[in-house]
């Protein structure tokens, strides 16, 4: 007893005071358009079409979306320009799919079949801050102080689940930010949800939902939670997405997301930190 | 006699009837043949690791019953092929005598739409009550990218409870954790379970369909999501499989990096399977220890190889990260730091009564339970059974690394528990000899491997991981891409024995007896 109480005491505090603005190994791919040349080969190699390039009338285009991106750098090996790299910012969440997909253009001339770069098309939807505000009115302050967080994986490979559950160690310690994960749906004002939602979950998913007070938030987690990931959407297995169930509040992107990542998205669906999403470009 | 020689005359059948190519021997026979010659592999001290059919009406005009099993004295694996004719679209279940081929004869029939003939229970095990007749997603001319309709009728019934006060609680498949769904029925008379019936299959996300058709540098990507908590497993076993499509030899250095991988996986599931063991009986000093030491090896992992779960570091013909000097020292200082926390955590939760009350004796499989069940891995070493294919089956640098493979008797969560506290161990020794390797290898990390394979070739990839034995076979088509991989994760044939180790305990103790198999949802279900 003792000496527990001594070797506890010895150890003092574990957790970290800012767990933010760690940088990662491998985060995001981000693109020099400079030297793209809108050869597409980055979109073949994508396992998850995060990449998707597509090509009409003297137009190409690429778009990058963050919430299919597995992170598995196959774009940045495969790039014959060598233009694609990876951030090494991962603390990123959204508010919607939208948000976190840029699409870069380029004019073909027809003669030489060159691309030159037109420029980033603009956003489509709801900005950060507009969407932002939405979520605050909505929620109307009742959550910023304490928030009871209801985990559901609605078909998640375990993975997006061991990085959750890290949260709670004693190193990210989420209950210092008034964040307790509880047993039931009933006493929860927020629902994180892991994908893809598969169709054997997609009913307990909905009743999960509806069993949550109102207003309840729900949190897609993951490259699987935000887009179906490496298993696709529609399939005979797999719905997809976690919006394609219920209405989604904040997008966790990540394979899995780390920690960090996963705090970051619960303390913007709290409007305790501003979401932000580096542009795919450099 | 050779070993081919030797099975041939165990199984009474030519030895010029079996063929052998890279470690796998295989047997084609007829359907009426199955049962027999299962019998006669037991016999021989076979273990059945997987089960499963291939569509092959197109080429062949035909399915195909596959039978997997593990020879450990021979240090061989055999398969057994049987055609099943396409009109009839049955087989001969060998469940009866060989209970590990139970889920996996439901499963084909589930699958393909072969009934399995004279099984003790053909009824569904992969798809719910809401999935129609007639529609068999890993039959070929099932296109599986589009939403199957739900039928209504009858709920899958429950078995009935009868008796004063004697009741059911149902549970799942949302549970109040941070852990997989799956739904389990309990028949309880007060707090003592009478049985446990289990549903799983509600995270199947149709991960074998997906790999059809593909290539294998995306399906390496597919089996790293198998399980989240065994990437490096399933990664290794999907190489290994293609490598031996492809001909493919990994280099020396590649071996040795691969033997460090997976046993770094082994090393953080086993420390947060400890600490979540100290969780599920509220004993919350040794549970946020072993949380900070999961979280100090899954950083050492990220400052190494980028990577927390250890993803991305495997590759087909090879590893994508190196351990250079640096990094080496950087895992033997932590190693050596982590080894004496770790005493320190085991003595601690063995020291305390209020531990040892709970573990002891709680969730017995006894060792011919476990034996008849065919369990695997941890949880078969724990009842007694000696298995491991890091010896029986030596891939990559295992053939030249030295260790033990503990065994406990008891079949209890004490001995689950001692078992991964005995292979932390164990991994420490063979981490330690894999970092000696890699400094004595040349530099070369991969082979390359060509993106078309050869043609309608087939391979087994196994490899021994934290949870047990993974098995992937695959076969390519006419193309040369990927026609079906069949992935076996050791929950499959694990699952079973939970059922079996839980009644005679009372309902408090389901969540310490659950956790001491953690036994994986989504390799079970993929």
């Amino acid at each position: 007893m003792f000496g527990i109480l001594a070797r506890s005491l010895k150890t003092g505090v574990l957790t970290e005071s800012d767990p933010f603005g760690t940088r990662a190994a491998f985060g995001f791919p981000v693109i020099d358009f400079s030297a793209c040349t809108a050869c597409g080969e980055c979109a073949k190699v994508c396992p998850t079409g995060a990449i998707l390039a597509t090509d009409a009338a003297g137009v190409k285009t690429l778009t990058v979306s963050y919430a299919a991106c597995i992170q598995c750098r196959e774009c940045v090996v495969r790039c014959p320009e060598g233009a694609i790299a990876v951030s090494s910012e991962i603390e990123i969440a959204a508010y919607t799919r939208g948000q976190l997909a840029r699409t870069v253009s380029f004019d073909v001339d027809p003669a030489t079949g060159r691309s030159t770069l037109r420029g980033l098309e603009p956003e489509i939807g709801p900005g950060l801050a507009q969407s932002a505000a939405r979520l605050r009115e909505r929620i109307h302050g009742r959550l910023g102080r304490s928030l009871h967080v209801r985990q559901v994986d609605a078909g998640s490979c375990n993975g997006c689940e061991l990085e959750i559950a890290a949260t709670t160690n004693p190193i990210y310690d989420l209950e210092r930010y008034g964040i307790h994960l509880v047993a039931s749906p009933r006493h929860a004002d927020l629902l994180l949800v892991t994908g893809p939602v598969t169709r054997n979950m997609e009913i307990a998913l909905r009743r999960t939902y509806d069993a949550a007070p109102d207003p309840r938030v729900v949190v897609a987690v993951g490259a699987c939670g935000c887009s179906g990931g490496l298993f696709g959407e529609g399939t005979y297995a797999s719905v997809g997405g976690v919006d394609r169930v219920v209405p989604v509040d904040v997008y966790i992107p990540g394979c899995p997301p780390r920690p960090q990542a996963i705090l970051n998205g619960l303390l913007i669906a709290m409007d305790r930190r501003e979401a932000r999403v580096p542009a795919p470009n450099r | 006699m050779t070993p081919i020689e030797t099975v041939a005359s165990a199984l009474g059948v030519n030895s010029w009837a079996i063929r052998e190519r890279a470690g796998e021997l295989l047997l084609e026979t007829q359907p009426a043949a199955l049962s027999g010659l299962a019998d006669r592999t037991a016999a021989l001290g076979g273990r059945l690791m997987s089960l499963f059919a291939t569509d092959e009406r197109s080429d062949a005009g035909r399915f195909v019953v596959h039978h997997v099993w593990s020879l450990p004295a021979q240090h061989l694996f055999l398969r057994i092929a049987a055609p099943i004719d396409p009109e009839a679209a049955a087989f001969p279940s060998i469940a009866a005598a060989h209970p590990s081929a139970n889920w996996f004869e439901r499963e084909v029939m589930d699958f393909f739409g072969l009934v399995p003939l004279a099984h003790p229970n053909p009824a569904r095990v992969a798809h719910h009550d809401d999935w129609p007749d007639g529609a068999w997603p890993l039959r070929k001319d099932f296109r599986g990218d589009a939403p199957v309709p739900r039928v209504g009728g009858e709920f899958h019934p429950f078995r009935p409870v009868t008796g004063e006060g004697v009741f059911q609680v149902p549970v799942g498949p949302v549970h109040a954790g941070v852990i997989e769904p799956g739904h389990f029925r309990f028949g309880v008379a007060g707090e003592p379970v009478l049985y446990l019936q289990v549903r799983l299959f509600y995270v199947h996300k149709g991960t074998e369909k997906r790999f059809e058709r593909q290539s294998w540098r995306r399906g390496l990507f597919l089996a790293e999501s198998v399980s989240g908590d065994t990437s490096v497993g399933h990664a290794l076993a999907f190489a290994h499989a293609i490598e031996r499509i492809a001909g493919t030899a990994v280099p020396p250095r590649a071996s040795a990096v691969r033997v460090a991988l997976l046993e770094l996986e082994r090393l953080y599931n086993h420390t947060a399977d400890i600490g979540a063991l100290a969780t599920d009986v509220a004993f919350t000093v040794p549970a946020s220890r072993a949380q900070a030491l999961r979280e100090g090896l899954v950083r050492l992992q990220d400052h190494v190889f980028g990577t927390r779960l250890l993803r991305g570091t495997v590759a087909v013909g090879g590893v994508k990260s190196d351990l250079p000097p640096a990094a080496r020292d950087r895992l033997r200082d932590h190693l050596r730091v982590f080894e004496k926390a770790f005493d320190e955590l085991i003595t601690l939760l063995i020291d305390a009564g209020t531990f040892t009350d709970r573990v002891d004796g709680t969730g017995v499989l006894g060792t011919q339970a476990a034996r008849d069940l065919g369990v695997v891995g941890i949880a078969a070493r724990a009842s007694g059974i000696d298995a491991d294919f890091r010896r029986d089956h030596p891939s990559d640098a295992y053939d030249v690394v030295r260790f033990n493979v503990p065994v406990e008797p008891g079949g209890d969560v004490r001995a689950r528990l001692m078992i991964r506290a005995r292979e932390v161990e164990q991994s420490l020794r063979i981490l330690d000899q894999a970092i000696d390797l890699v400094a004595a290898t040349p530099e070369a990390l991969a082979t390359p491997v060509p993106d078309v394979l050869p043609p309608r070739a087939s391979a087994l990839g196994w490899t021994e991981g934290w949870r047990g034995p993974i098995t992937h076979w695959i076969a390519t088509d006419a193309q040369g891409r990927i026609d079906r991989v069949k992935i076996t994760d050791p929950s499959f044939l694990n699952w079973p024995a939970l059922v079996d180790a839980v009644p005679g305990n009372i309902i408090p103790d389901f969540p310490v007896i659950n956790k001491s198999f953690n036994l994986s949802y989504s390799g079970n279900d993929r």
